[in-house]
């Protein structure tokens, strides 16, 4: 089995691990239990963060803009010293680094990969202040437990959560015959019905209908933050019979009887089983860490684990590795610029990110350089996390990540930005040759690659390794 | 964009009303019904020459005020949020058979300009790169399964040294400046796309300083920049602002605007026809108002966008309507607003 098992499943090795002498037994091994979170500063809970959510937009919108009317310079200094004191531009590198801190770290490896994936899956794109304050801890608190639980019961919680509603704008959707829309003449929201059948279980291949949106959509109004005047939109999420469409509701030629609070869970439980989403979300596992066009013959054996446990992510994830150790000699994946800093990472063991001690925030002052580091590479490499434009979250294709500005930009990163990312003991031509064989079964043409600047340590030379190294064939993509 | 403070309309006692605190003094005039801000001077300087004009009232057809999901419907064209993965520049330019001709100023591809293959993207990069590191391992690229990233490399390897810049990526001074460069040489892009945000003024808005101006004066620097550099090529060039929805007539509690519906596009270019307001005026009565809130949109703003592409594109109107977006009704303007 090659070596780049180790990077289409998980992030490479670092130069302490070896090789396992049964890789499809060790990825698989990874994935019975939700391992820690590893990073030893701040994991703010998702509750604690929402709240400063809410100082934040009810001192900006309720406060400052009512003050600073007619003054504009006045209001932006306002309105940068409110950002240091709620920690608006704080949060998402933390979250930043506690996600690359895991990946980079973390012993089950494979597992991570899963979360990224699920991540991604049920993407929270960039929205008002989620990205700052509610994002990561989405990924840290929603998704990552529901990993080893049902799809279906993963689906239950991303529906209800308080992120995703902000997100898609159920607080936002009345029941035109309950009885807040009839009081307020309001009507339905469809943006999160439409997403949750479109992108997160059946997909358009289920041929829904406009009527199915809009059934699903009263079935799912009601569910809302709860609206208070400090809180804002930042309220917990809770379901208000008041806001709910009464009757019956049909969604693909299923009835759903007036059921309140209770019609969700029905309706979730037929999408999140229905055939044509086992197939949806199987093939988008397989494209994941397979290639960008799976075959059937791929896709099955995912899709009978699927059926053969009720939909347990747990035995999903093992067949979609044993599929990915399968054909892994034979299709090639390309991996988007978050995966690839990921592998580097490792593989090279660089100094990323920041130290949980010097990432530490007083909410004093802006957050400096260094504490900005990892997020501004992200950012430049093309691929903040917790910012996609779009609820469809970030592409899978390499189509989507093939552009000359984005090609440029990883050769950026690795000549110019990593260098200074390399611990000070491992700027010998040595570790990187060490590193490339532990990770790569061409590694002596890798090194010949290199050979003119075996001599250099300098950040310079250092550059032009990794430079070359980075974007070869064999390391964007497997 | 606020469509009423770009191009403001003179005289009207209801706006007025509405926007005590957002008067702007010192309107430019266009003409008895219509002036412009004031810092939107390039505009001004124009529309002497017949060289700018203004739709008004005009917007696509979504009312449903989320940025998101506007943003995402004024680059695919369509009517569904998220249900396109093409942008209707791109699928244009397919149409049009004009293959890698189009260049983004911004670091991931537009929406608007996806559905066409090997077009050009350029964002100026923290640092200088060395792209001689590409020679090094170009012939590394073997095989089918890397053909994508080889001619991508080889679109990198053809781009003139003046694209090879490092410089503060929040100067859209440069950004234009490199724009212009690039559409003026013969071999270059056919079209080029720029990324402003900042319209979304809840408070401050203001008036001929507020926080709106300053997006207008961002506009005005890069058109102005765009002007100066294309040179000749400006005669033959259209440029059009494109946005997700205007704002509200009245003020709200911080002195902005809420979102809205109704625009203006602002047009600068040599294809233009004449200098003029182009508008179907809806009124600002309470009755003429969308929903009773937001100027109304009487031109459906993909027509004068389908125009201006078969004009530039040199294509006929029916057949981009037909293949860009599937069919709408959407009238051929190009005889009202271009140069034929």
């Amino acid at each position: 089995m090659s070596l780049n098992f180790y990077r289409r499943v998980a992030f490479g090795l670092s130069p302490n691990e070896k090789p396992d002498k049964d890789p499809l037994n060790w990825a698989i091994n990874q994935l019975d239990t939700i391992p820690d979170l590893l990073w030893p500063g701040t994991i703010p809970a998702e509750k604690d963060l929402r709240k400063k959510y809410g100082e934040w937009v009810y001192g900006d919108r309720e406060v400052l803009r009512k003050k600073f009317k007619n003054d504009k310079h006045a209001y932006r200094k306002a309105k940068d010293e409110l950002r240091i004191k709620t920690g608006e531009r704080y949060f998402e590198l933390n979250e930043h680094a506690i996600r690359h801190f895991q990946t980079k770290y973390s012993k089950q490896p494979v597992f991570e990969r899963f979360w990224l994936f699920w991540g991604n899956h049920f993407a929270i794109s960039e929205k008002d202040f989620l990205a700052e304050f509610s994002t990561g801890p989405y990924q840290r608190e929603i998704i990552r437990p529901n990993m080893v639980k049902t799809f279906e019961e993963m689906v239950q919680s991303v529906t209800t959560s308080w992120c995703m509603i902000h997100h898609l704008d159920n607080s936002e959707s009345f029941g035109p015959n309950s009885k807040k829309g009839m009081e307020w003449g309001e009507t339905i929201n469809e943006n999160h019905a439409r997403e949750l059948l479109e992108l997160h279980t059946v997909s358009p291949n289920a041929g829904y209908t406009q009527e199915d949106v809009i059934q699903l959509a009263y079935i799912m109004t009601g569910w809302a933050h709860k609206w208070d005047r400090k809180n804002l939109e930042t309220g917990d999420i809770w379901f208000d019979q008041e806001m709910h469409q009464k009757g019956d509701k049909i969604v693909l030629g299923v009835k759903y009887k007036n059921d309140a609070k209770r019609e969700l869970a029905k309706v979730i439980h037929d999408l999140a089983t229905h055939p044509i989403c086992i197939k949806f979300v199987s093939t988008k596992l397989c494209r994941h860490f397979i290639t960008d066009e799976p075959t059937d013959e791929m896709i099955n054996p995912v899709i009978e684990a699927w059926n053969k446990s009720d939909g347990n992510l747990i035995e999903i994830h093992k067949a979609v590795i044993t599929q990915a150790y399968k054909y892994n000699e034979i299709t090639h994946k390309f991996h988007p610029p978050e995966i690839w800093l990921m592998q580097l990472s490792r593989m090279f063991d660089l100094n990323i990110p920041l130290s949980f001690e010097k990432m530490n925030y007083t909410f004093k002052s802006k957050p400096n350089n260094r504490q900005r580091q990892l997020s501004w590479i992200l950012r430049e490499i093309g691929h903040s996390p917790y910012r996609a434009k779009q609820p469809n979250g970030w592409s899978d294709l390499e189509v989507d990540w093939v552009s000359p500005e984005l090609l440029l930009r990883r050769f950026w990163f690795a000549s110019v930005e990593l260098p200074m990312l390399v611990k000070s003991g491992n700027r010998s031509h040595d570790f990187i040759l060490a590193c490339l064989k532990n990770n790569f079964e061409d590694h002596e043409n890798m090194a010949s690659l290199i050979e003119n600047f075996r001599f250099g340590t300098l950040d310079y030379d250092l550059g032009q390794k990794y430079g070359v190294i980075c974007n070869l064939p064999g390391v964007l993509k497997i | 964009m606020d469509g009423l403070t770009a191009v403001p309309v003179i005289g009207d006692k209801r706006l007025k009303k509405l926007r005590k605190k957002l008067i702007l003094e010192d309107v430019l005039n266009l003409n008895s019904d219509f002036g412009l801000h004031p810092k939107l001077e390039i505009f001004h300087k124009l529309w002497q020459k017949n060289q700018a004009a203004f739709v008004h009232a005009t917007n696509i057809p979504y009312t449903g005020r989320s940025h998101f999901d506007g943003q995402n419907l004024m680059e695919t064209g369509a009517h569904i949020p998220y249900k396109e993965k093409t942008g209707w520049l791109g699928r244009g330019l397919l149409a049009s058979n004009i293959i890698g001709k189009g260049l983004a100023i911004s670091l991931p591809m537009p929406l608007l300009l996806r559905g066409v293959p090997q077009n050009n993207n350029f964002f100026p990069s923290p640092d200088f790169v060395e792209t001689k590191l590409i020679d090094q391992i170009y012939n590394e690229f073997k095989g089918e399964h890397n053909e994508l990233i080889k001619s991508t490399l080889d679109t990198i390897r053809q781009r003139p040294l003046s694209m090879q810049i490092a410089t503060d990526s929040d100067d859209r001074k440069k950004l234009a400046l490199e724009a212009a460069k690039q559409l003026k040489d013969q071999s270059g892009p056919r079209v080029a796309v720029f990324d402003l945000d900042g319209f979304d003024t809840h408070a401050a808005q203001g008036g001929v300083d507020g926080a709106h101006a300053d997006e207008l004066e961002e506009v005005n620097k890069i058109v102005t920049i765009l002007h100066e550099n294309l040179g000749q090529a400006f005669d033959n060039t259209l440029i059009l602002t494109l946005t997700e929805f205007g704002r509200t007539i009245k003020q709200n509690g911080g002195y902005g605007t809420e979102h809205g519906y109704g625009s203006a596009i602002l047009i600068a270019g040599g294809l233009l026809k004449k200098s003029q307001v182009y508008t179907d005026w809806p009124g600002l009565k309470k009755k003429e108002l969308f929903e009773g809130r937001d100027l109304n949109s009487t031109i459906d703003s993909r027509a004068v966008y389908n125009s201006a592409m078969s004009i530039c594109f040199n294509q006929d109107p029916e057949f981009l309507r037909k293949e860009v977006f599937w069919g709408d009704e959407l009238p051929d303007l190009s005889q009202e607003l271009f140069k034929i």
